[in-house]
């Protein structure tokens, strides 16, 4: 409740546009309306980004990637369809999780894993992601449901291909993702 | 179907992160028409999600909204220059599915046209303007040639000068005895001339007119005291005068040329110039 008050509080202090007026305005390609969506979003955007990207250079060139999406996008937006806020969330995750699996990333990571003692006394950039967001939400599900939302949710894989790399049925995916996500859910009103 | 539980069963869920698959999201969209409380349940999770992530916002780095802005800037739209709202890209108009209206459809129509239109000309200005870019690019590129070239040249032309000035400097010294050696019988054209410093003891030769040393010899200058030949150092490649060694004494100066790298005594035979010390 706590963190309800507060953004309600902060949203008021700033507010501009509605919702649909700001959609409106980034349709007809309005610079003043981008600058306040970016404004507003950006941090909310990046802690979406960050649950996945863990390092924080590369969680902010995906952020800029994403703004850029939103911006040549926007034309695509359907209010009926759902919020601003959940439409940019998907794009955020989508380019993370692109980020993610490109192979350059995979590359990094592999040097990184080779370098990782020297990294850790130098003092790595890398937040702790575990700590933060809908992901510190995760952590504190029930195991057989955390692995599930980790691989659907944060790596995008579909729940075909969760139940093939499990090893348990579609079926069994797709209710133990189903409770997850009530779960979820209960943890995030709270 | 009981909705409640359809509702609570984490579709909704699963549908706002987008990980329900198609024929789940067929099934939820096609039974939210039906079934307001459905779109309820959407909205309600979809708002608590986006409190959510207010409540964890991470600042970006400084400098990633000004990057942005550059990126996107020609893609800006003034909306104050726009009198009548319209942008400067020929719009998508989605049709709508009801039966039109004749008079609306007659409006589709020219708004149709207009955009075609806007589309051509936008086009054409595309294909003009880049014609303009890239030749406007062609002549910074010559431009910045010349430019190197005549840094080039300038650059020459200063160390001309600098040596030019070096000499004239030293040919107005007042220590400095000119002593002119000319051309021996049968090499009359040849001409070179010592400066000698009567205080500091440098010399210096200006190689007026000698041929070019043939390959694997140099010309070598000589100082006479009392007819006894002393080497005076040898004329390397330099421009203009060339420093040679402190010579204390000498009568007459002369220039033979020598094998590289000199010899210790004068060959005579290959006597070029030769000019006597006025005292």
């Amino acid at each position: 409740m706590r963190h309800h008050l507060t953004y309600q509080y902060s949203l008021e202090a700033v507010k501009k546009y509605s919702e649909a007026e700001l959609v409106l305005l980034l349709k007809q390609r309005d610079q003043t309306a981008y600058s306040y969506l970016y404004d507003n979003y950006s941090g909310a955007l990046l802690s979406v980004i960050h649950n996945i990207v863990a390092e924080v250079e590369l969680a902010n060139d995906v952020l800029q990637e994403v703004f850029i999406k939103i911006w040549r996008q926007i034309e695509s937006y359907d209010d009926t369809k759902g919020r601003l806020f959940t439409w940019m969330l998907n794009i955020s995750r989508n380019a993370s999780i692109d980020t993610v699996r490109s192979k350059g990333y995979q590359n990094s990571q592999q040097n990184q894993e080779l370098t990782e003692v020297k990294q850790e006394a130098a003092g790595s950039t890398q937040l702790p992601i575990d700590q933060i967001g809908l992901r510190k939400v995760v952590h504190q599900l029930k195991e057989e449901y955390r692995v599930l939302v980790e691989l659907a949710y944060f790596q995008g894989y579909t729940q075909d291909e969760i139940a093939n790399m499990l090893g348990i049925p579609l079926g069994t995916v797709k209710t133990r993702l189903r409770n997850a996500l009530i779960q979820l859910r209960t943890v995030i009103k709270e | 179907m009981n909705i409640e539980e359809y509702i609570s069963s984490g579709i909704i869920e699963s549908y706002v992160l987008g990980l329900a698959d198609a024929q789940e999201v067929a099934e939820l969209e096609q039974l939210k028409g039906a079934h307001p409380e459905i779109q309820a349940a959407i909205d309600s999770f979809e708002a608590s999600l986006e409190t959510a992530a207010f409540a964890n916002t991470i600042t970006p780095a400084a400098d990633t909204k000004d990057k942005l802005m550059l990126a996107l800037q020609d893609e800006f739209v003034d909306q104050t220059n726009i009198p009548n709202q319209q942008t400067k890209e020929a719009k998508v108009v989605t049709m709508p599915l009801k039966p039109i209206p004749a008079k609306s459809a007659k409006m589709f129509q020219y708004i149709a046209a207009a955009s075609i239109i806007l589309f051509v000309v936008s086009a054409t200005l595309n294909v003009y303007f880049f014609r303009e870019y890239t030749a406007a690019n062609k002549q910074v590129v010559a431009l910045l040639n010349e430019k190197n070239a005549l840094f080039t040249d300038n650059n020459n032309i200063q160390a001309k000068y600098q040596e030019i000035t070096n000499s004239l400097q030293l040919m107005s010294d007042t220590n400095v005895i000119k002593v002119a050696m000319k051309g021996i019988a049968g090499k009359e054209g040849n001409l070179a001339t010592v400066f000698w410093n009567s205080k500091s003891k440098d010399v210096y030769v200006l190689a007026n007119k000698l041929p070019k040393a043939p390959e694997g010899k140099q010309y070598q200058l000589w100082a006479l005291v009392k007819g006894k030949p002393i080497d005076a150092g040898m004329l390397n490649d330099c421009n203009g005068v060339c420093k040679l060694k402190n010579t204390q004494q000498a009568d007459i100066f002369a220039i033979t040329l020598e094998k590289k790298g000199g010899s210790p005594s004068p060959d005579l035979t290959q006597l070029y110039v030769l000019g006597k010390v006025s005292s």
